[in-house]
């Protein structure tokens, strides 16, 4: 990728993007801080501007863009380590998994996996330190903390996999 | 004293409701300051006895700081190195640029059989382009972005230093007066002198430049850069040196001081305030019915200096490898004329000769007005110019990338 930095006396300086297609973004920065956002078809084409922030928005918005915010990575699975092996984890419960309609004592999970759950969200609600009256939904997402073995295990066993 | 209140009380009015009708109708606010102070002046309100605003000694002297305020920001924005950094395009653009225009200017003066300094005056004041108007009109209409803004900006910056250089010349020989060579001679001894040593200090002090301004206070701050910059101007004055090239001077020394930024964020609305007053007192000095007196050296120009710029900008452009339209925007986005056609038009008016004292600045204020509002619609229409120009040429022609 090519930058180009140019002065523009009395006004700010520009930077020019090349985005592979011939097209080039064009950022005019102002001295006053305001960001002026152009993208130029081509070579012999006018620049169009496509938006303006001000500085503080723009840095808002840089940061988002850089992935400082979030990083869409994909996370079917959150996990927390405590110590060297314990994870504490979040599960969400497959529609067609076994324990779906079971409450935890039902469907023993503890004993069949090794890991317990320690709460369960259910859209806005969560239920803290369930007790193995509680009924599982497809949808919850189970709070599970145990050795790493065992989460797996607990995982593959509730989402259905 | 409460009549002298009332009197700027009145002054501020006419300005604010002439810079929200500037906004309204999207025109550069320059020229309709003038037009407010010539409304709201001696001429106009004053022959209709109407209550108006008289030309004093504290407008002139708020104006005064107006010049000093303008020059000293230019300076500001003007640093040897950028100059240096951005090579020789800018200086072979700004050469064409001042060859083309400048020696126009004194040959229409020198055709109205106008003295030589005269001549010269007309020259400085058809020469250079508004700094402030070229460079909203290009970010109003985008231009910013586009590969032609460099060579515009670029000729504004080369322009700058050069009127720096005209003004002390300029200021000399207006205020030597009619001495002959030796009065002259020394007037211009004296000058260079003065600026020599200005330029020395600023060359050398930029460590006194940082440390003068080192303090978190902003008040403290806003007042100790006036502090160095007015004085200094004013003992230009006295020497009859140009003020506004002294107040230069002080802006490019305090631009190395690494408080450029914080200056031009604490002083924009002082100098703004300033400049306001200082084209409201232009206008306050204008009488519409000398405009009749300069309507012939007027007209002239405007038919002349128009395609001389929008030539000169187009060779200028070609000098940065631009195409042959986008060397057509950078003639056309270097017509409008302002704010340093009028300091040099008020310079005119501290002369001796009638023509000084009358007929140039008359001239200025109606060709400022002309020349911000044709460049201006040039600029807006710049299509339709292409079109006309390009007619002949591009027949049958597919522009690339349209």
């Amino acid at each position: 990728m090519t930058v180009y930095e140019s002065d523009l006396p009395g006004v700010g300086k520009k930077h020019e993007v090349e985005l592979g297609d011939g097209a080039r973004l064009i950022i005019v920065t102002h001295n006053t801080g305001k960001r002026e956002v152009f993208r130029r078809e081509s070579v012999d084409s006018d620049s169009e501007k496509l938006f303006e922030l001000d500085d503080k928005l723009a840095r808002q918005v840089g940061t988002l863009l850089e992935g400082a915010y979030f990083q869409p990575v994909e996370p079917t699975r959150i996990e927390t380590l405590l110590g060297d092996s314990t994870l504490i984890e979040w599960v969400e419960v497959g529609a067609d998994a076994d324990v779906v309609g079971k409450t935890l004592g039902e469907s023993n999970l503890r004993q069949a996996t090794g890991a317990s759950v320690i709460a369960i969200e259910r859209d806005d609600e969560v239920i803290a330190s369930p007790g193995g009256d509680a009924m599982v939904e497809a949808g919850d997402t189970l709070v599970v903390i145990g050795p790493r073995e065992a989460c797996r295990n607990f995982v593959e066993l509730v989402t259905g996999a | 004293m409460a009549a002298a209140l009332l009197e700027f009380g009145y002054l501020f009015v006419v300005l604010a409701l002439t810079g929200a009708a500037a906004l309204r109708l999207g025109l550069s606010v320059i020229p309709l300051y003038v037009v407010g102070g010539v409304v709201a002046g001696p001429y106009v309100a004053g022959r209709l006895g109407l209550p108006y605003v008289a030309d004093g000694e504290v407008i002139a002297l708020l104006a005064e700081l107006g010049i000093v305020l303008l020059l000293f920001f230019l300076g500001l924005e003007f640093s040897l190195d950028r100059l240096r950094a951005s090579g020789s395009e800018i200086g072979r653009a700004g050469v064409v640029d001042l060859g083309v225009n400048l020696p126009l200017g004194i040959a229409i003066g020198l055709l109205l059989g106008w003295s030589f300094v005269e001549s010269l005056l007309l020259g400085g004041i058809v020469y250079i382009s508004s700094s402030a108007i070229v460079t909203k009109t290009l970010i109003d209409l985008g231009w910013i972005a586009d590969p032609e803004s460099e060579p515009i900006l670029g000729t504004l910056v080369f322009e700058d230093l050069a009127i720096a250089v005209y003004l002390a010349v300029v200021t000399s020989l207006v205020l030597g007066g009619e001495g002959g060579f030796g009065a002259i001679g020394r007037s211009l001894a004296i000058a260079f002198g003065f600026l020599g040593l200005l330029f020395v200090a600023v060359q050398y002090g930029t460590g006194l430049f940082t440390r003068v301004l080192d303090i978190g206070n902003q008040e403290a701050f806003v007042l100790r850069a006036l502090a160095v910059v007015i004085p200094v101007a004013g003992a230009a004055l006295a020497l009859g040196v140009s003020e506004a090239v002294a107040a230069f001077f002080v802006g490019m020394g305090f631009s190395a001081s690494g408080h450029r930024e914080r200056i031009e964020r604490t002083l924009i609305p002082v100098r703004d305030v300033f400049a306001a007053i200082f084209f409201f007192w232009i206008g306050l000095g204008t009488d519409p019915m000398l405009l009749t007196a300069a309507a012939v050296p007027l007209a002239l120009a405007v038919v002349l200096t128009t395609p001389a710029k929008v030539v000169s900008g187009y060779v200028g452009g070609r000098t940065y490898d631009l195409s042959a339209s986008r060397s057509l925007r950078v003639g056309l986005g270097m017509v409008p004329r302002g704010e340093f056609s009028l300091v040099i038009a008020a310079l005119a008016a501290s002369g001796t000769t009638p023509v000084m004292r009358e007929v140039i600045p008359a001239f200025a204020v109606g060709y400022v007005f002309v020349m911000s509002a044709l460049g201006t619609v040039l600029m807006q229409q710049s299509d339709l110019v292409e079109r006309l120009v390009f007619r002949g040429e591009s027949d049958g022609v597919v522009k690339g990338g349209q």
